[in-house]
């Protein structure tokens, strides 16, 4: 299951893509692409122990 | 490789990295994505004197693509847009399988080139690559069997021991190609006598690559020219041009070390003069 604090947009103050891309609601910011792996847990990546923004989010 | 090397005025390969996997658009628009993109950035860096392109794949939103389908994309985008520069796909993937990582092995035609991380190094705070030696074998005789030269990436210098290791395990070709990396966190600390030890403890006859990330870049490239290696540039390793200044293309930080180059009287090696120098 995908990182609670996940979401895809095109824009935010600083920036705006053609497509919608991975933006951490608890950042406040669009997220590396590697990081958005593990947003969505792809792989063997898991956002609930790999995450230092979840984590301390979630505290 | 030395700075009798630099003397003697031998060419200088100029590597691309075009595009990478971790940063994206986020950090710099210029950042090529697509295969169009990546494809556009490889012509123009090929111009600009780059003889090797190192590639990843990405989906249409930057998010890092693994698939053969994806780099077979990307890699006939690059081929039509391009002379006859040499082709580099990236076997890199944090927290991805080895299956998933040989996955860009696969094109048709196979790279000439594939880069092979030779050791494990951190990623934000809970995460690290592993590269396990399994791995790192795994992905060798896979290169191997489909006749494609490995371009051993050394982050830290204790995968300069993981390289002589290899080479007890496994037969490389002659010359053995390594990149030398500096930079923060796990990477080997950014300062020149790093640099010269590092270059001293490669296996004799080693090929070697010199990448700086971020703005280590310019500074180690110059060094790799003056000691007889070879350079890295482009925005997978580093977004800006000049402190505060973001990069306008991977061309503009290609055609920066060219000149760097030819004004210390290394010329900038031709694809031809490239391939035989890497012995492909």
């Amino acid at each position: 299951m995908a990182c609670p604090y996940l979401a895809y947009r095109r824009e935010d103050a600083e920036h705006s893509f053609d497509t919608d891309r991975a933006y951490c609601t608890a950042a406040e910011t669009f997220v590396q692409p590697m990081r958005a792996d593990i947003c969505n847990d792809r792989h063997e990546l898991d956002h609930t122990t790999d995450c230092e923004i979840y984590l301390e989010a979630d505290e | 490789m030395s700075y009798e090397t630099y003397l003697a005025g031998e060419p200088v390969i100029v590597t691309a990295a075009l595009t990478g996997g971790v940063h994206g658009k986020e950090a710099n628009p210029a950042i090529p994505e697509t295969p169009a993109e990546i494809g556009a950035a490889a012509a123009a860096a090929e111009a600009a004197g780059a003889s090797v392109v190192h590639l990843h794949a990405r989906q249409d939103n930057g998010e890092r693509a693994f698939p053969t389908e994806r780099f077979q994309e990307v890699t006939d985008e690059v081929r039509s847009r391009t002379e006859d520069v040499i082709v580099q796909h990236s076997t890199g993937g944090t927290g991805a399988s080895v299956e998933t990582r040989a996955q860009p092995l696969r094109t048709d035609p196979p790279p000439e080139m594939a880069s092979l991380d030779m050791g494990p190094l951190n990623r934000y705070d809970h995460l690290t690559s592993e590269n396990t030696r399994a791995t790192v074998d795994a992905l060798h005789d896979e290169m191997q069997d489909r006749g494609i030269k490995p371009e051993l990436e050394l982050f830290n210098d204790g995968h300069i021991n993981e390289t002589h290791q290899l080479l007890e395990r496994r037969d490389l070709d002659d010359p053995l190609c390594a990149t030398l990396i500096f930079g923060s966190g796990t990477l080997t600390r950014p300062r020149p006598r790093n640099f010269l030890n590092a270059i001293d403890d490669l296996p004799e006859g080693t090929l070697f690559n010199t990448l700086g990330f971020g703005p280590h870049q310019l500074a180690f490239a110059t060094m790799g020219i003056l000691f007889g290696g070879h350079v890295r540039v482009g925005l997978e390793d580093n977004v800006y041009y000049e402190r505060g200044e973001i990069a306008e293309s991977n061309a503009q930080l290609v055609e920066r070390v060219a000149g760097v180059a030819e004004t210390l009287g290394r010329p900038v090696a031709t694809t031809e003069q490239a391939r035989e120098i890497l012995g492909l």
